[in-house]
Parts: C-alpha cells; structure tokens; sequence
C-alpha cells in the first residue's frame, strides 16, 4: 500500500464530526414527542412480551398467579424450535464426517438411563423386530445372526448430550446403511421408529423408549448399531446388547437396547420431543 | 433529524421567525442504532436467564460429589453458603437452588429453557444485524472504531472516574479529561468490545450448539468443552458492562440518555452547521 492509499484508508477511517443542524423549537418538540411516544410503546410492548413468554414455573415462583400458558405460546414457542431444526437439517451433509480420536483421548461415559437401568435379564431372549420393509415381512433377528452377518467398524467419536457434558468413546458396531441394504425398507419410508421396549422409569416400570431417526441420519457411514463399547460387549448400562450410535445427533436420539425399527413414512413420535424438546435434534 | 415530516405541520411562522430562535442539534444515533440498542435488553436477559437455567443440567465448574449431599455444582455451594450466611436468607426453603431460582429461569427446567435460548438467540443475531446496519447507515461506526492514542486516553479516563468521588467529598475541582471526539477512550473501548463480545458469543453458540457440522468452530475455540467455558465467561462480559454503563449514563447530564431515546443531542459545537432544518 503506497501513503496516498494509506492516507485515503485514513480519511475513511476517520471519525466525522456528527452533523449539526439549526431547528425550529417546535420541529424539535413535535419529534422528540413522536420518539418518546415510539419509545414507550416499544417498551410496553417488549415488557408484555417477555412476561407473556416466560415460564408458567418461573412466574409462579416470582407470585404471579396468573396463568399464561395458551395454544398461542406454545406455538410461538415451538416454532423457534422448529426454526432451530431446520437449521440443523439444512447443515447436516451425509459426506462431512464427524472429528475421531484415539483410545488415550477417551474419556468416562455415564450411564445416563433417565430412569432406572433395566435388568439385565433380558439380554438372554434379545430379538431385534424389523418393520415396515419392502418385503413387506415382519423380521426378527437375534445378535448372534447379526454379528456373523455384518461386519464391525470401530470408531471413537464424541456423544453430546443435550445436558451439556459429552463424552469421548470407542465403540465397535454394524453400519445402520449395511443393514438397510440388507433389508431394505419399503420404498417411500422417510423414517426409522427405533424403540426400545424395556426401558423403564424412574420407578421401575415399563416406559417405552421411542425416537424418530431420518433414513438421511441412519445412511450416514458413522451412524452405528454399536454392539461393542471399549473393545468390550456392550453393557447392561451402555445398552446391551445393541444400540444407536448416530454421533451427528444429540446423545437422547442414541438409543440404548433397541428392540424394534420400523421404517415409516411419516415422521414418528419422539420421547423427548413430546416433552417439549426438539426433535430432529442434529449437531 | 430526517425530514419526513410534510411541510404543513411546520409552524407557519417559521419564515419569519428570527435566526436567534433556531437551536441547534446534532444527529448523534441513527434510529436503527437506537432500537437494536433497547431491544438487547429484554434479549440478553432472555439468554442470561435462560442460560443459566441450561448450565444447571450440566455445570462447567464440578467438583469431586460432596460425601453428604453428592453434589458436584459450585453454584449449588454458593447457594448454601449464601443461605447460611446472608442475613435474610436463612429462612431459605431451598438453599441448594438459591441461585438458580435467583439468577436464571428456575432448575429442572431444560427443555424450556432451551426453547427460549434459541428463540432469544435467533433474535440477538438478527438485532444485531440491524445494529450494524444503523451503525453503517448512520456512519457511527467511525467513532466506535479504536485509535492509537487510546490506551493512554483511557487510562486519563479511568484515573477520572476514580478520583471523582474523592474529589466531591473533599471539595475539589476535578476536571474531566478534555476530547472532542463523540466517546471518550474507555467508551469507545466498551462500546467496540460489547459487540466483539456478541459476535464471540454467537460463534462460540454455534460451536457448542452444532459440534459435528462445525466442528472447525469448536476447534477455532480450543474443543467442544473450551468452547462451552468461552461462552460461559462471555456472558460476564455483558453483565460488567452493563453495571457502570448504567451507572454512568445516570450520572450523566440527562441529553445522553435522551438522545438514546429520541436520537438527536443539545451538545453541539456551532461552528459545524451543516445543514438548516425547516
């Protein structure tokens, strides 16, 4: 850059002194009114909204009884959840590959079941159900005829919970893509319905685990149906024998013990999203 | 001040009226600077509050589960020793959420908070895009922009605001330091550094919202969970802003929260007209 370039850089850089103008008093008053009238009503406005939008819980607890909870909200509400997930739609790519690590970079990983860990007495009678296939046949497989069948890619990815915390895990599993090529579903199947039914609640009882995966997702080649974890088969706490590692989603949408997929046209119901989080949940 | 407004609500006098009753006024915030500027409160008070409510379902700063108790949270330790120690707060009905249920939307509330985080993030982004776009409009980003003489300027300032509540309670002259730019050094610092911040803090929202499709984001800041901490402490940048900011608006003559609000301000050096409004 020569100086005449540096000294017009300068002279656009340079702060201008604010431009003054001689006004009527009253052309004054007659604008600052409209200002402050503007500015007031601005101010009302944002202070109903934010009242309006805040939660039932936290109004209550600051003693405002009233109920603002309406159709109308949780619309609103629910389409910057929407917006959101479109955003993640929209930047997910099926060839991008999520960072690896090596086994020294792993870390701890929690058993995070949201209620209790179920007995690991079921893994004896385990059958993975396949629904919704172009055979148009209900298919039930067992873990053995799984592994002999597939074959087993490990991976140490990153699983991020919706919570915050994440975890850096080896893991060993099927190609979800390897199993949709093997059976393939019905043609115009969008969706995979991946439940686990024995699932529990906090208090022990049966609370199927259900969660909405697009076929888009599932093809992904990291997208897994992890059987090992650690060089090791899975645990009861990890999901024994078999679970979803989709590590472009949040770690909710990796569901531990599956028990049946059907692939279905519609997008099918969430467990989390049906309480009140988002359900294409992409990272 | 623009001229929108149509000739017939001008005062017809105003032709004959003698030069003496004109004032003077300078343009000093563009009107899209102004309404960005009031709308980031009710914005960042949503994403403060709702924020916090997020950081209690997994806390940066753990510490090794309390034998007692098993909690790990440093906040929830800062509440108890709060309840314990603050007079008034003895009574507290549950001290372990003390600052949950003071400073964010309540604990055990995730989902809720989420939705709002986005919903007050979409809105921060957007805000400031029509920020930036008044400061253009209204060329007020060359005064925001930092100089070379700024560090010690600055530290004029700050030796200013220091010494001024010493010098009114012993009686003494203190004069402020002289510029005749439209921020002094310490606000232009914090006024370049707030919107640094909210662009940092848009990113660094990015990079822990969507790690695997931006993971060169999250690298950018040193890794998924530095990145969540830079985002957490950027947070603190807002909140030590805004106290002297308001502070010292208020000590302020009153045209510079006036002008704010209506945009135009009286402190005017004459020799600069440039234009006479009808």
């Amino acid at each position: 850059m020569n100086i005449e370039e540096g000294k017009k850089l300068h002279g656009i850089l340079e702060e201008r002194p604010l431009p003054v103008y001689k006004v009527a008093p009253r052309t004054l008053l007659h604008r600052t009114r409209r200002e402050v009238l503007l500015f007031g009503i601005g101010a009302v406005a944002s202070l109903t909204v934010s009242g309006f939008l805040l939660p039932q819980n936290t109004l209550s607890r600051l003693g405002a009884g009233r109920n603002t909870n309406s159709s109308w909200k949780e619309w609103f509400l629910n389409s910057a959840l929407r917006i959101d997930d479109d955003v993640a739609e929209a930047l997910y790519s099926g060839n991008r590959r999520v960072p690896t690590y090596t086994k020294c970079q792993t870390t701890s990983l929690k058993n995070n079941y949201n209620g209790a860990t179920p007995d690991p007495g079921y893994i004896s009678g385990w059958n993975l159900t396949l629904n919704g296939l172009a055979s148009g046949l209900s298919l039930s497989l067992d873990i053995r005829s799984l592994l002999t069948r597939f074959s087993l890619h490990e991976q140490i990815t990153r699983l991020v919970c919706v919570e915050g915390w994440s975890a850096i895990a080896w893991w060993a599993g099927l190609r979800f893509e390897d199993l949709l090529l093997a059976y393939p579903p019905m043609s115009q199947a969008k969706w995979a319905r991946v439940e686990s039914s024995v699932n529990l609640d906090a208090s022990g009882n049966p609370d199927p685990y259900f969660m909405s995966l697009d076929l888009a997702t599932a093809r992904h080649p990291q997208t897994l149906l992890a059987t090992h974890f650690n060089g090791q088969s899975l645990t009861v706490d990890h999901g024994a024998p078999l679970r979803l590692l989709v590590p472009v989603k949040l770690g909710l949408k990796n569901v531990k013990a599956i028990t049946s997929i059907t692939y279905v046209t519609e997008e099918p119901r969430d467990y989390w999203a049906e309480q009140g989080y988002s359900r294409y949940d992409g990272i | 001040m623009s001229r929108s407004i149509p000739p017939d609500c001008e005062p017809n006098t105003t032709g004959t009226l003698p030069k003496q009753s004109r004032v003077l006024v300078v343009r000093r915030h563009h009107f899209l600077v102004r309404w960005s500027h009031w709308l980031n409160l009710p914005i960042l008070l949503g994403l403060i509050l709702s924020g916090v409510s997020i950081y209690w379902a997994s806390p940066i700063y753990q510490h090794k589960p309390d034998p007692h108790t098993g909690n790990v949270d440093l906040a929830v330790d800062i509440g108890i020793w709060i309840c314990a120690h603050v007079p008034g707060q003895h009574q507290y009905s549950s001290p372990p959420d003390w600052i949950y249920n003071h400073l964010s939307l309540g604990p055990g509330m995730l989902a809720v908070a989420l939705r709002l985080h986005w919903l007050c993030a979409y809105s921060l982004m957007l805000n400031g895009m029509v920020y930036v776009l008044g400061l253009v409009m209204g060329g007020g980003w060359r005064s925001l922009l930092p100089r070379r003489t700024d560090l010690l300027d600055a530290l004029r300032m700050l030796r200013y605001y220091l010494g001024f509540p010493f010098a009114k309670l012993a009686h003494r002259k203190w004069l402020h330091p002289l510029f005749n730019t439209k921020y002094n050094a310490l606000q232009r610092a914090a006024y370049f550094a707030v919107p640094v911040a909210g662009f940092l803090s848009v990113a660094t929202g990015w990079a822990i919202h969507k790690p695997m499709q931006l993971y060169w984001l999250a690298a950018l800041f040193g890794g998924y969970n530095v990145a969540r901490a830079w985002h957490f402490w950027l947070m603190w940048v807002y909140i030590l802003f805004v106290v002297p900011h308001v502070i010292l608006v208020f000590s302020d003559e009153w045209d510079t929260l006036r002008s704010m609000i209506v945009g135009w301000s009286a402190r005017v050096e004459a020799e600069k007209v440039v234009a006479n409004e009808h």
